[in-house]
């Protein structure tokens, strides 16, 4: 299991969101965020503004669907064919376990499923 | 050591973090955040279709609407994340969906930024 951390443009979100929605992943925890990426931020003149806003999501995934995901989130948060800078970043971080705290059920990183009783 | 996210509902934080304490996890970090879930629950849908307008119904299962949740983080060592974990489930468990979810994940180091001191010693007893 890995989770997927997109950082996206806020106007892109929708149409991420919709595409996980269409493509089966429904399970999204959205996070605001500001940050800077390689180009340092943006320089207006005199002004560098180096905190733009940026949504954070959070996606869980089974390892097998992870390339389909990460494809189908860079098709949406793109803009443009080529996109552009500051479209953002995936990062892809490894899950041990998911619980789900109505059901209290378990998942383990190799897909089994266990009950917890607390 | 261990990340371990918890995402809950906004009603149960007061609750979570007098247990947390109590099991000698006060470190805590929190943010909100909005998320759905398999459940997709609309809240106006759900009142309709209880009121039995066929529209309301007709439309179940199909809306988008994130509900707000808070995300808590915190890092324990290996030991305590069961303890931590059943902890949060025990707590925030009603039984119905929108309960949230909890994911382990590894964590490499911790740092104390005052003592530049690291690893498990910056971590809660338990």
């Amino acid at each position: 299991m890995i989770m997927i951390r997109s950082i996206v443009r806020p106007e892109k979100v929708d149409d991420v969101l919709a595409a996980l929605m269409e493509a089966g992943f429904p399970g999204v925890t959205k996070i605001s965020v500001v940050g800077r990426g390689k180009q340092r931020g943006i320089k207006i003149g005199e002004i560098t503004y180096d905190e733009i806003p940026k949504e954070m999501l959070l996606t869980v995934v089974k390892d097998s669907d992870k390339d389909f995901v990460v494809r189908t989130i860079m098709k949406a948060a793109r803009t443009g064919d080529k996109g552009a800078f500051g479209d953002g970043k995936i990062f892809i971080v490894p899950v041990l376990e998911s619980y789900t705290i109505s059901s209290g059920v378990r998942q383990n990183a190799d897909g089994g499923i266990e009950e917890v009783k607390p | 050591m261990k990340e371990i996210l918890a995402i809950v509902r906004l009603n149960r934080m007061n609750q979570t973090k007098r247990a947390l304490a109590e099991a000698g996890l006060p470190s805590v970090t929190a943010k909100d955040c909005l998320g759905r879930g398999k459940g997709l629950v609309d809240l106006q849908l759900l009142k309709g279709a209880e009121r039995g307008y066929e529209e309301a119904i007709s439309q179940l299962g199909q809306s988008q609407r994130l509900i707000p949740k808070r995300l808590l983080i915190l890092v324990v060592r290996d030991d305590l994340v069961e303890k931590a974990v059943h902890t949060l489930i025990r707590v925030n468990q009603t039984g119905k969906p929108g309960d949230g979810m909890i994911f382990v994940m590894p964590c490499l180091e911790a740092y104390r930024v005052r003592t530049e001191e690291y690893g498990d010693i910056v971590l809660d007893e338990g």
